[in-house]
């Protein structure tokens, strides 16, 4: 059922390289949609935002590379790409790295954090189509039993953080 | 090299020309916000952001047959690639707060056990009111992200009740847990009964496109607060990330399985059918 498509690393890799540049390109006509719309006080360009894009490509490429590396290093350690992205950009944006902290800050406060989510959801949104008659099957009990978990993870995580946020005096 | 230069083309720009038209469209529309006053003057508010429209208008447009299911099963595997972008600015975040970071360090660590609460609040419903049987074991351990799926698959194969369960949930899931969490997170924010930290850190369940639905509304609310929202958020969403898969493995199931022996005791289960199309469901690698 889980089909664990084995592509080729050629494939995977042209898939990453096009899909990045493409959806960069969209991220940043929606970024200045996005300021337009909102009546931003400097509304930036899509040339205005390649330098955060680029950074941002290198990173992404890079982590994709290590995970390759490790995964074919120790291919039972299975760990996510998204997890290499994030704890390399996260080390990257600390205050020791400074030019790259700085730099970095700086570019990518230009681009903003929901017009690059929202080429995202398209693809999402035209690719969900192919689970939604699988979806209307579903009957009532699983669609609430899932809304009912969701609520749950959301619900859960805030009274914890809330309790021990209160607790260790972090906020009144 | 050779598999690379045959599958670096724009054969595929079709999918890539209606990703743009949609999210041009939804950008357009941009955050609306609507409120449904029910009876006594009481209601909830929430808005809408530009996002939850482009994936509202791509699961309509696919509803109506108007999009072909190459052209779906193509944009598939582009929502892994393209949501690292995303990671990278969130996770940009971490580094200039690491001292609020560090003195909510407790909170941080503490509020991933959140994350069970999916079981205590939908095994109940799924095993004493619906009676779904085993099945309710795979719909209510977890979110039901990809990661989910493949520790049923291996612990219980998917052929089986709680492979049902967790195949519903994810569906479910694609299609409606963005919209879902953003108009829950949007209703959060304006009820006040939890500090802006506090769902920051609620919004990081190890989606990226879940968490920035439930993150939106709360920068947007916040503008203030937006660098540390968006640093708790990430570090949340990085440590569901790393911690996810334990976490289920050696708690969230386990409590589960209990969970339902003392519930299904008295009450007797009426069981799930399979889901017979689940195997037209191709499950990406790469988690959104």
């Amino acid at each position: 059922m889980t089909e664990n498509k084995t592509e080729s690393m050629g494939k995977v890799w042209a898939n990453r390289i096009k899909v990045l540049l493409i959806s960069g390109i969209l991220a940043s006509i929606a970024n200045m949609i996005y300021e337009w719309r909102t009546h931003a006080a400097t509304i930036h360009m899509p040339w205005e935002v390649f330098p955060a894009l680029l950074y941002m490509f290198i990173i992404v490429v890079v982590s994709c590379l290590l995970h390759d590396l490790i995964a074919r290093l120790f291919p039972k350690l299975k760990v996510p790409v998204i997890l290499y992205v994030a704890l390399i950009t996260t080390i990257l944006s600390f205050p020791f790295t400074g030019w790259f902290a700085t730099t970095m800050a700086t570019e990518f406060a230009k681009i903003g954090l929901l017009p690059l989510c929202t080429p995202i959801l398209a693809y999402a949104g035209i690719s969900a189509g192919k689970d939604l008659d699988t979806f209307k099957e579903q009957g009532f009990a699983i669609v609430c039993t899932a809304i009912l978990a969701f609520i749950g993870t959301y619900i859960g995580s805030a009274i914890i953080a809330e309790i021990v946020l209160r607790l260790t005096h972090v906020i009144l | 090299m050779k598999d690379f230069k045959e599958n670096f083309n724009l054969k595929d720009w079709k999918v890539h020309v209606l990703c743009l038209v949609i999210m041009v469209i939804a950008e357009l529309i941009g955050t609306q916000k609507i409120s449904i006053t029910g009876p006594g003057g009481k209601g909830i508010a929430f808005s809408l952001i530009p996002m939850l429209f482009a994936i509202i208008i791509g699961i309509v447009l696919g509803g109506t047959k108007r999009i072909s299911r190459k052209t779906m099963e193509t944009a598939s595997p582009y929502i892994g690639i393209c949501v690292m972008f995303l990671i990278v600015k969130l996770s940009c975040s971490i580094g200039p707060a690491w001292k609020s970071i560090v003195a909510a360090g407790p909170a941080l660590i503490l509020q991933e056990f959140g994350n069970l609460g999916t079981i205590l609040l939908s095994m109940p419903l799924a095993v004493l009111v619906f009676r779904m049987g085993r099945a309710s074991i795979g719909a209510a351990f977890s979110i039901s992200r990809e990661p989910s799926i493949a520790i049923v698959g291996e612990k219980y194969g998917l052929d089986g009740p709680e492979g049902s369960g967790v195949m519903g949930a994810y569906v479910t899931g694609t299609v409606l847990g963005t919209i879902f969490y953003g108009i829950l997170a949007s209703i959060f924010v304006g009820a006040k009964i939890f500090h802006p930290y506090s769902l920051a850190m609620a919004a990081g369940m190890g989606s990226a496109s879940m968490l920035t639905a439930a993150l939106a509304p709360l920068v947007e609310a916040f503008p203030d607060m937006a660098d540390e929202i968006q640093a708790f958020a990430s570090t949340s969403n990085t440590l569901t990330n790393a911690d996810g898969l334990y976490m289920s493995l050696l708690i969230g199931l386990p409590l589960t399985e209990w969970m339902y022996k003392k519930l299904s005791k008295n009450h007797p289960q009426k069981g799930v059918k399979p889901v017979e199309a689940a195997s037209d469901i191709v499950v990406e690698k790469e988690d959104i």
